[in-house]
């Protein structure tokens, strides 16, 4: 594609018009990214509702097992990161390089602490024999003959959250990289805008898992 | 406010940051608190914590997500997204809620 | 886009005629396997696609001939058993629905045909849609592991508790499965997104072709509805891997959830496999009939329409699964109402060919062959919505018949208008026209003596899906199988027309049907940029009473034009007129 007139800024792919315009595409197709991200989620969360309409006691019981402290730790932490994140696209607008790149250095800090603190609330549990599958759950401090359907569902939905979080961080560690690289400006921050607004969602789900699985009564 | 003029591109202040930061560490608080300590009776221990859930998310989609500031058209396809899954929860319920048998026999 | 300040603008534009003899087009750029292999163009993306989809059918049509041999008696033949035979309708049944049908019209023929109408270089996201097509490989590759391995035996629907028990391969199909999704989705996403950021100056939603509301439509059913059949593999997998005790009754799950979260992405999917078809419909008709189509914003609308309604049907098909009598009566209610918007679109196409200058070439004579049969597929879907009439017709030869009527009468044979349709277009040659004919009137002939036995037979009580039949069934079984041959060789004469005129083709002219569309304004076939220029566009597609001219115009000083091969006449003094023209 030689004949790139002057007036197209080399960030500009060539089938745009200009800057905006690839902007408002970019920023768009998250957004419909984000819908099918809902209804994704939203299975699980349909899945947990029906359950849970037929078997609240299971629900309230099974719950105990959760440690409601590190889940509003972790909740806390990724408020945290959505906090840090969006500081660095405030950053990349203002032009403020130092403060982009250590914005998302923490976002990517914070994000790993979510996952060590989900490992030690992961191996506890496996520890004491809840495990996913009716044959591999061997717990017996539950009085309930569905028990592990529940942690089928807990460890469904915060294994998928999880992973969520683990491409989350590639995606970060890649725009870090390329900011490092000064790609980023004022003038261009389309892929930082759009990466953040997947941390956000993955944020936002895990508002909605923490009250649903730890804190049901 | 330091708004820009093009939309979609608003940037906002630390200080405004921080504030909705800080609004959804101490609503993060406020539910655990109704939780673990206040013990309201059912179903209002189910609805002040979807509440509280509703509110958080509803300011990480304005603020962080920016959806106050940007095109309408954006923030109606997160509310349809949402529309589509209570629809899907809806009829399904329809169904589980009214069986003569929870799990029919085969 | 309209930023509040300019709400008119005036633009040069000038008439830009499209070369006949194009010696530049995006099948003489970037030429060799791996230019190819790695091109984010969408035009070559949409033939890779086209190619693979080919593939696909042919593989799912040599199976169902081989199960319809099978069905020519009752009795055990040498190779195929009860177990192969499972095998093969399971397997028919998925690569016909995943691999052809879902991304047949979309993602090969939309990637082609959608920004050329909108008038746009290429799809918002190009690489994205490279990567659909390779996710797409990804997911063929896993199903033919599983081919390798044990194949499949669940049905397309992998119903549990079976696909949590069955022998076969069920982790491997649904896993290629649950990638494929990914490539829907993706799709999906770009397409919504080129839609409503990347039309050229002047096409405004009113302006918007049928097919484009067509793939809009179906745009928003891929992302809002795939999500979740992505999610119920995932559990399945799970379930089958782990036992979780979701979906498996012996687990303490319920089997029935499975079906609703199969279907909740399933019905809509059917949509997903039509509506496209319906795009196509209205751009041939019209073209074919040189005149407006009848009802623009009821045809445009019920797209929309049908993809709403489409979301609250899903359980008509649990009706005999024990699910709740509130929710069957619900559903079998909602069912009705869907047949209301696809109701509407045929008597805004039959109303569109009255009084048309109606030119009955192959693409038109495939138009006429989808409203005769998918009408009889539409109307048999409501006698099956009926609640009553369902617990009697359910998993009968009935329902077999009334997919194929809207599956292969509707989707495939709209398909097959819009390959013929746009054809020249794509490859810069025109098809044999006698050969066309004669090769559409076989397929018709031989669809219906398959499938209009088995709406009889299946009244009369045959049950789908089994290896034996009773005597009574043999002259069905017997006349139908005989169908399928016949349908087997109109497919044959295609394959050999279509290539040849791929190598010995007359060449095409830029716009052999006189059709006012715009990807009809380009060259034949188009340039690696679609247009040379940036189009204008100043009248609706469909109308065949304004001049050609008019429909070829492009802004006059392009500060960032590709194209060389585009006749420019800035003298012409009839279009002086537009060469300030106010956008508003
Ligand atoms: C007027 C619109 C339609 C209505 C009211 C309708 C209704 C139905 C009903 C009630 C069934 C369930 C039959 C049973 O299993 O007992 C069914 C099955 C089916 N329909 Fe339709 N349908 C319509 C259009 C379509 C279209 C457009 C397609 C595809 C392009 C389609 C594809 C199918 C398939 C694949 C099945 C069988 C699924 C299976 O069990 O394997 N239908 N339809
Ligand atoms: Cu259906």
């Amino acid at each position: 594609m030689a004949n790139h007139s002057s007036t197209h800024p080399a960030h500009v792919q060539h089938h745009f018009v200009d800057s905006e315009q690839q902007f408002d595409s970019a920023k768009m197709g998250m957004w419909v990214f984000i819908v099918n991200e809902v209804l994704f989620f939203g299975g699980l969360f349909c899945a947990y509702i029906v359950f849970r309409t037929w078997y609240p006691d299971l629900f309230t019981q099974a719950a105990t097992q959760l440690d409601t402290f590190w889940g509003a730790v972790n909740t806390v932490v990724l408020i945290g990161s959505s906090l840090t994140v969006a500081m660095a696209i405030r950053s990349a607008q203002k032009n403020q390089q130092r403060g982009l790149e250590i914005n998302l250095l923490i976002t990517i800090a914070l994000a790993c602490v979510f996952l060590v603190i989900k490992y030690f609330e992961y191996s506890h549990k496996i520890h004491i024999g809840i495990l996913p599958g009716a044959e591999n759950y061997t717990f017996e401090g539950i009085d309930h003959p569905l028990a592990h359907v529940f942690f089928g569902i807990y460890y469904i939905m915060t294994g998928v959250h999880g992973l969520h979080v683990i491409v989350g961080i590639g995606l970060m560690l890649w725009i870090y990289f390329r900011a490092r690289k000064g790609e980023f400006g004022s003038e261009y921050y389309t892929p930082v805008e759009i990466t953040g607004l997947y941390w956000h969602l993955v944020d936002l789900i895990w508002i909605f898992l923490f009250p649903l699985l730890y804190l049901i009564e | 406010m330091s708004d820009n003029h093009k939309h979609g591109h608003h940037i906002s202040t630390p200080a405004q940051l921080w504030a909705v930061g800080g609004a959804l560490i101490v609503l993060t608080i406020v539910t655990v608190l109704f939780a673990r300590v206040i013990h309201l009776p059912y179903p209002f221990n189910i609805i002040t914590a979807l509440a509280i859930a509703f509110t958080k998310a509803g300011l990480v989609a304005a603020f962080f997500m920016n959806l106050y500031w940007d095109v309408k058209f954006n923030l109606m396809l997160l509310i349809a997204s949402l529309a589509f899954f209570i629809l899907m929860v809806a009829i399904t319920l329809l169904d589980t809620l009214y069986r003569i048998e929870v799990v029919p026999s085969f | 886009m309209a930023t509040a300040e300019a709400t008119t603008k005036t633009l040069k534009v000038q008439r830009f005629k499209p070369s006949e003899n194009p010696t530049n087009t995006y099948l003489t750029d970037e030429k060799g396997v791996w230019a190819w292999m790695t091109t984010v163009d969408h035009k070559k993306i949409g033939i890779m696609y086209l190619v693979a989809v080919a593939f696909f059918f042919a593989l799912g049509g040599f199976l169902a001939i081989a199960l319809r041999t099978k069905l020519l008696t009752g009795a055990s033949i040498d190779f195929i058993d009860a177990d192969a035979y499972n095998q093969l309708f399971t397997l028919h049944g998925a690569i016909m629905v995943f691999f052809v049908l879902v991304p047949s019209i979309p993602a090969a023929l939309g990637n082609f045909i959608m920004p050329m109408q909108l008038g746009a270089k290429d799809v918002a996201f190009p690489r994205l849609n490279l990567a659909s097509f390779y996710i797409y490989v990804v997911g063929a590759i896993f199903t033919f592991i599983a081919l390798a391995l044990n194949g499949l035996d669940t049905g397309w629907t992998f119903y549990t508790p079976y696909s949590t028990e069955s022998g076969s391969s069920v982790i491997w199909v649904t896993t290629g499965v649950f990638i494929l999704g990914f490539s829907s989705i993706l799709t999906g996403t770009n397409f919504i997104t080129t839609i409503h950021k990347l039309r050229a100056p002047g096409i405004t939603w009113s302006k918007l072709p049928l097919n484009i509301w067509a793939l809009y439509a179906t745009s928003v059913i891929q992302v809002l509805a795939t999500p979740v059949l992505a999610i119920t593999l995932l559990l399945l997998i799970m379930e089958r891997w782990l036992g979780i005790g979701i979906f498996d009754p012996a687990m303490g799950g319920d089997p029935v959830l499975f079906q609703h979260f199969f279907w909740f992405y399933s019905h809509p999917a059917v949509y997903i496999m039509i509506v496209p078809g319906f795009g196509i419909i209205s751009e041939v008709i019209s073209t074919f009939s040189k005149k407006t189509v009848f009802g623009y914003w009821a045809i445009a609308l019920s797209s929309l329409a049908i993809a709403f309604i489409g979301f609250l049907v899903w359980g008509h098909h649990m009706f005999t699964s024990g699910q709740s009598a509130v929710a069957t009566t619900v559903f079998s209610f909602l069912t009705f109402l869907v047949g209301i918007p696809t109701g509407i679109k045929i008597f805004n196409w039959v109303a569109t060919l009255y009084k048309g200058s109606i030119k009955m070439d192959t693409p038109m004579l495939y138009v006429f062959i989808f409203l005769f049969l998918f009408s009889i597929g539409g109307f048999t879907g409501i006698m099956l919505g009926t609640l009553s009439v369902n617990i009697h017709l359910h998993d009968t030869y009935y329902v077999v018949a009334h997919f194929h009527y809207v599956m292969m009468g509707g989707t495939l044979i709209a398909l097959l208008a819009g390959l013929h349709y746009w054809w020249p277009k794509m490859t810069g040659k025109m098809y044999n026209e006698r050969l066309g004919k004669v090769s559409a009137v076989l397929i018709f002939i031989g669809f219906n003596v398959t499938f209009l036995p088995q709406f009889v037979m299946g009244s009369q009580g045959m049950p789908r899906r089994y290896y034996n039949y009773i005597d009574q069934f043999a002259p069905f079984h017997q006349t139908s199988t005989i169908g399928s041959y016949i349908l087997g060789v109109g497919f044959l004469i295609m394959l050999y027309y279509l290539l040849h005129s791929l190598f010995r083709g007359e060449k095409a002219p830029a716009n052999p049907w006189g059709s006012r569309a715009l990807e009809w304004q380009a060259t034949s076939p188009p340039d690696f940029h679609n247009f040379g220029h940036t189009p204008v566009v100043i009248h609706g597609p469909y109308d065949y009473h304004q001049p050609m001219e008019e429909f070829q115009l492009g802004i006059a000083v392009d500060t960032n034009g590709h194209g060389k091969d585009t006749h420019v006449e800035p003298d012409d003094p009839e279009l002086d007129k537009w060469k300030n023209y106010s956008l508003g």
